[in-house]
């Protein structure tokens, strides 16, 4: 028994000093970025391959020696979308050293936004939402928020529908992240967006949604702007299938047009809805390998480089994941080429410096990613996209939707 | 008025689907009394291999689903065996406890195939359109719910009255020092009702699958969901889960038909059904018809 | 009386006063002061991280937290399915009062021990009438009724502008004697704070279950029939069970919500209500050093577990699931193994060693 142990301990102490080994041999620096986010839990279909991405992108940055002889060393913690435990994690990559860090849930990110500003440190969270930028410096969203997404929408829905008002109705997720675009589609329409609300529907577990889609058909509804997330959609959208009243093209008369926000859509609503997804309007800040280009290109290889199947490879999850950390890299990129030590305050200088010819195109995302003093919002650009053939493809060039800059 | 009858419809249908969840609950706690908080679990492990099958093998849904079953049905008297059998004769609480520990180690196998991350969706097996009568419809896959939710109940029902093993198994649910004087073996049963509320639940898992797609989250989220139901119900009777089922189902279209949007309220269909069950415990303590025990000094 | 007040060597009770005793010998003394003064000192010694710190402040409020549960579940014997509800009634009272007077009141910053109080109140008199259906309902019936309250508690806050609908309502930093304590201080403080507490806590619960209050709980989870047989109130015992449950738990609630700065509705779901029963149940219904080693336990299991988990991550590269599985998995193991083997849980180990050193060198 005796002698076993001391294998063991042997055993474990050389793999230790073969790490310090490795550890010491390496020459460059090594910058440490973190990552919070739900790897199982609630939402882990989206955290998922959303931590694959950051990851993947990570190990190529080191691999392809983009940093040249510096790493990234970017720490991926699943916290089960529970927000003791993100702050927890947070806490440790603070102690670790971070310079950047990228965040995951609504949640954690306004528990913890007060921490952020006192540490001072950057943060690019995975949620969009609009209630993230009051009262912080730090915070930046990749891509438009969830109330610009919202906007943009209703402004598609206003400009393309013909005579008269369009009667819309919002279809949320019972929580604060659902209700929030709400508030601002309201001012918009205050400020002369020409829709009509008509009704505001929060899900709960619906199996049936059959006499809710009545009602709003005897109410008028042509338009279902839904925020939330995919599961709740595909019943909804399934079951007005069924009813035979989803429009077959945009603004069908007397039937209904359902689109929607970033967490709505992707490959999983096709997913979980089938043909029932078809004529789904969608709006993201992210290409779609559905729609080829440079930065879908780079994405289908990256996937295949790290051995990942065809699934994760065209998830939009994977892009956002992709596109944070592309953003990180290219921070510290800039800062070292502007002979700055790679810092919290740097990075986060260098970041607000993002804009005009120093904007940043990382080419997984619609347009290029612009931050300054007052723009914490980063790519400003949405695309729209339509669910047709079990793919979501392009539908027209990618907009900034007018009304958010009129009710700020 | 179409609407209301709508309502009805759709709140009863509903209501039949919660009643099939929630048939696994009441058939373990009838017989061990044991309270079960993994059953989402094995719902959603009911749906996986319900299209793990149809999908990835190949096989015909209809067979898939039976064939589900069958595995299901032999998967939870494994559960039962590895997990419970031992803990037979250990106070209440732990043996709930185990079925918290149990929920974990469900995840954690779901979570090691690629179906905890994955949104997926039967391929379309039942005709899309709907049946209507009178301003009126439900969804083909919706009346296959209630329509095995019956066979079950009739299947259940037939099986308790007239089978020897099923007889046995409320032998056991009555008095279980009883029943061992008798020659019965008490952990046989135990084992079988574990195996039948598998079943029930990969049908539940079936159905609920082709209603909202596969959807971890969504499909383990209806363990939680039901406990209304079979409380309201009472714990120990198959009845009362079907009749607490459809009040349930009734109580949430209601709610979402008639109170969101109205008085700046929204989303009461998710809590309340759990008002009324306070309610209506405070009246029947023992649900419905759930057995009132008595108790002796 | 045994002559000698250090060693017993026997039991030579002649009353049931000198059972009902807290501290038998004057080693127990000792032994249960120099480990509280030891609680006390190590911080000052050793430098912790501020994670690690967060960690041990986390399991304190949990402590905190599962005290309370122990009344209601382990000694009156009623199951509360809805624990993490009441924690959040705490952590929203102090939410509340930082919302309505202003986040840098003085009475939130200055005078946070009331507050902290206040919050334990207000969860009592909640607790007391959610525990309201127990004069009617009883086992599993009464446990759904619990778990009644924590899905109708998520609704409100969720629902509701008032708690700002489940989304992060802030707390201030507080003051101590030294000034404002800053970030680099703040885990270090709470952990005074909440050691305190739990200290204080401690105390009360054991001269509480000394006295006829508490023993009445006992009697009402034993067999509730024969303690109305015996005079006792039953219905009234369980509501006083579940107000005192509210009580701890308002003020693990309120320490939570200064600890993380705000309380948000992530902090306070059924997931965390399932999570405060394991850790009575695995520190050992009943026993109050079970809330003691039951939080501790757990917390300590789900950080092991996480590094288990990333080494695996490490070892298997990152295209297997199997390292993101390993967390609920290996959690779930533990927790069902350690049923199997140790149903009466940690407190149980606790009092077989402290029985060895007891007698030893004798076997018993």
């Amino acid at each position: 028994m005796r002698n076993r142990r001391v294998i063991i301990a042997t055993i474990v102490g050389a793999v230790f000093a073969c790490v310090a080994m490795t550890g010491s041999a390496f020459a460059g620096n090594t910058y440490k970025l973190a990552i919070s986010l739900a790897i199982t839990g609630p939402t882990s279909d989206a955290g998922n391959p959303y931590s694959k991405g950051v990851g993947d992108y990570v190990k190529y940055v080191n691999d392809n020696k983009i940093l040249g002889d510096d790493k990234v060393d970017c720490m991926i913690r699943d916290d089960a979308y529970k927000t003791d435990v993100t702050k927890r994690n947070f806490e440790e990559f603070l102690d670790e050293g971070i310079v950047l860090y990228m965040n995951y849930s609504t949640g954690s990110t306004l528990a913890l936004k007060k921490d952020f500003d006192e540490e001072k440190i950057a943060v690019l969270p995975a949620s969009y939402h609009a209630g993230n930028l009051l009262d912080s410096n730090y915070i930046l969203l990749p891509i438009p928020s969830y109330s610009s997404q919202v906007i943009g929408l209703a402004e598609y829905v206003a400009n393309n529908h013909k005579d008269g008002k369009a009667k819309v109705a919002m279809f949320i997720h019972p929580s604060a992240f659902g209700r929030g675009p709400v508030e601002d589609l309201e001012k918009a329409i205050a400020a002369g967006l020409n829709i009509e609300i008509v009704e505001v529907v929060e899900h709960g577990k619906d199996l049936d949604n059959t006499a809710m889609i009545k009602r709003l058909q005897s109410k008028g509804v042509q338009y279902v702007v839904c925020h939330t997330v995919q599961s709740p959609v595909a019943t909804f959208i399934k079951d007005a299938k069924r009813l035979g009243v989803s429009a077959s093209n945009f603004g069908e008369a007397g039937k209904m047009t359902f689109l929607g926000a970033h967490y709505t859509g992707g490959n999983d609503l096709i997913a979980l809805a089938g043909d029932a997804a078809e004529n789904f309007f969608w709006t993201t800040g992210f290409m779609l390998t559905s729609v080829p280009g440079e930065g879908t290109d780079f994405q289908l290889k990256l996937a295949k480089t790290y051995g990942r199947d065809d699934k994760l490879a065209n998830s939009h999850n994977y892009t956002s994941g992709i596109m944070v950390a592309q953003v990180a890299v290219e921070t510290i990129r800039r800062a070292l080429a502007n002979g700055k030590a790679v810092t919290k305050a740097s990075l986060y200088e260098e970041l607000l410096a993002m804009n005009g010819d120093n904007s940043y195109d990382p080419k997984t995302t619609t347009g290029p990613v612009t931050f300054s003093k007052t723009d914490h919002e980063g790519v400003d650009k949405l695309q729209l996209y339509r669910a047709s053939g079990g793919v979501f493809k392009g539908e027209g060039a990618a907009f900034v939707p007018e009304y958010v800059s009129k009710i700020k | 008025m179409s609407y209301f009858f709508q309502l009805v419809v759709s709140g009863m249908v509903v209501g039949s689907i919660y009643a099939l969840s929630a048939l696994g609950f009441v058939l373990i706690y009838k017989s061990s009394r044991v309270l079960n908080i993994a059953h989402g679990q094995i719902i959603a492990a009911g749906a996986f291999i319900t299209y793990a099958l149809t999908v990835m093998v190949g096989i015909p849904l209809y067979i898939a689903f039976l064939l589900s079953m069958i595995i299901t049905f032999f998967l939870a008297m494994a559960v039962e065996r590895i997990f419970l059998r031992k803990l037979i004769g250990e106070p209440i609480i732990s043996v709930i406890m185990v079925t918290i520990g149990l929920m974990s180690i469900l995840d954690g196998l779901i979570y090691l195939t690629p179906f905890g991350t994955l949104n997926l969706s039967f391929p379309p097996f039942f005709p899309t359109t709907p049946i209507s009568l009178g301003g009126v419809s439900i969804s083909w896959t919706q009346l296959v719910g209630v329509l095995v939710t019956a066979v079950f109940i009739g299947g259940l029902s037939w099986f308790f009255k007239k089978s020897t093993l099923g007889i046995s198994m409320r032998a056991v649910s009555d008095d279980q020092l009883a029943a061992m004087s008798v020659g019965i073996s008490v952990p046989k049963v135990f084992g079988l009702a574990w195996a039948l509320a598998g079943m029930s639940a990969a049908a539940a898992g079936g159905i609920i699958g082709n209603i909202t797609g596969l959807n971890f989250d969504t499909l383990h989220a209806f363990g939680i969901l039901v406990f209304p139901v079979v409380i309201l119900g009472g714990l120990d009777s198959i009845i009362g889960a079907v009749v607490a089922g459809i009040i349930m189902g009734l109580i949430q279209q209601f709610a979402a038909g008639y109170l969101d949007g109205n008085w700046g309220l929204n989303g009461t269909a998710d809590v309340l059904p759990y008002i009324v069950l306070l309610i209506l415990l405070l009246f029947k303590p023992h649900g419905l018809f759930g057995t009132h025990e008595i108790e002796r000094v | 009386m045994a002559t000698n007040r250090w060693l017993a060597t026997g039991n030579f009770f002649s009353t049931y006063k000198e059972e009902q005793r807290i501290f038998l010998t004057n080693i127990d003394r000792l032994t249960i002061w120099s480990l509280i003064a030891a609680l006390y000192a190590w911080p000052l010694i050793f430098q912790m991280s501020n994670k690690n710190m967060l960690v041990i402040d986390s399991i304190l409020v949990a402590v905190v937290a599962v005290i309370g549960l122990n009344m209601v579940t382990g000694f009156a014997g009623l199951i509360s399915i809805g624990h993490a509800a009441f924690v959040g009634v705490g952590a929203y009272t102090a939410a509340l009062l930082a919302a309505s007077w202003g986040e840098s009141h003085a009475i939130l910053t200055h005078a946070w021990p009331l507050v902290i109080l206040f919050s334990g109140l207000v969860g009592a008199v909640i607790g007391g009438f959610v525990g309201l259906p127990a004069m009617r309902l009883k086992h599993l019936y009464l446990a759904i009724a619990t778990l009644s309250f924590q899905m109708i508690f998520t609704w409100t806050i969720n629902f509701m502008t008032l708690f700002n609908q489940g989304q992060t309502m802030p707390l201030p930093r507080v003051f101590w004697l030294t000034g404002k304590v800053v970030r680099k201080d703040h885990y270090f403080f709470w952990y005074f704070v909440i050691l305190t507490v739990i200290v204080m806590s401690g105390f009360a619960v054991r001269n509480l279950m000394r006295t006829r209050y508490g023993r009445c709980l006992i009697a009402v989870r034993d067999n509730d029939r024969a303690a109305d047989a015996m005079g006792m109130h039953p219905g009234f015992t369980k509501v006083y069970a579940f107000a005192l449950a509210g009580f701890f738990a308002g003020m693990a609630g309120a320490m939570h919500a200064y600890l993380f700065r705000g309380a948000g509705i992530e902090s306070f779901s059924l997931h965390q209500s399932i999570s405060y029963l394991a850790m009575a149940i695995v520190g050992g219904l009943g026993t109050l050093s079970g809330s003691f080693f039951g939080p501790a336990a757990i917390q300590f299991l789900d950080l092991q577990v996480e590094n288990l988990s990333a080494w695996a991550g490490t070892i298997l590269g990152s295209s297997m699931n199997l390292a993101t599985a390993l967390r609920p998995l290996t959690f779930g193991l533990v927790i069902v193994l350690f049923l199997i083997f140790e149903p009466r849980g940690i407190a149980n180990w606790w009092r077989i060693t402290r029985s060895y050193f007891k007698l030893w060198p004798f076997r018993y």
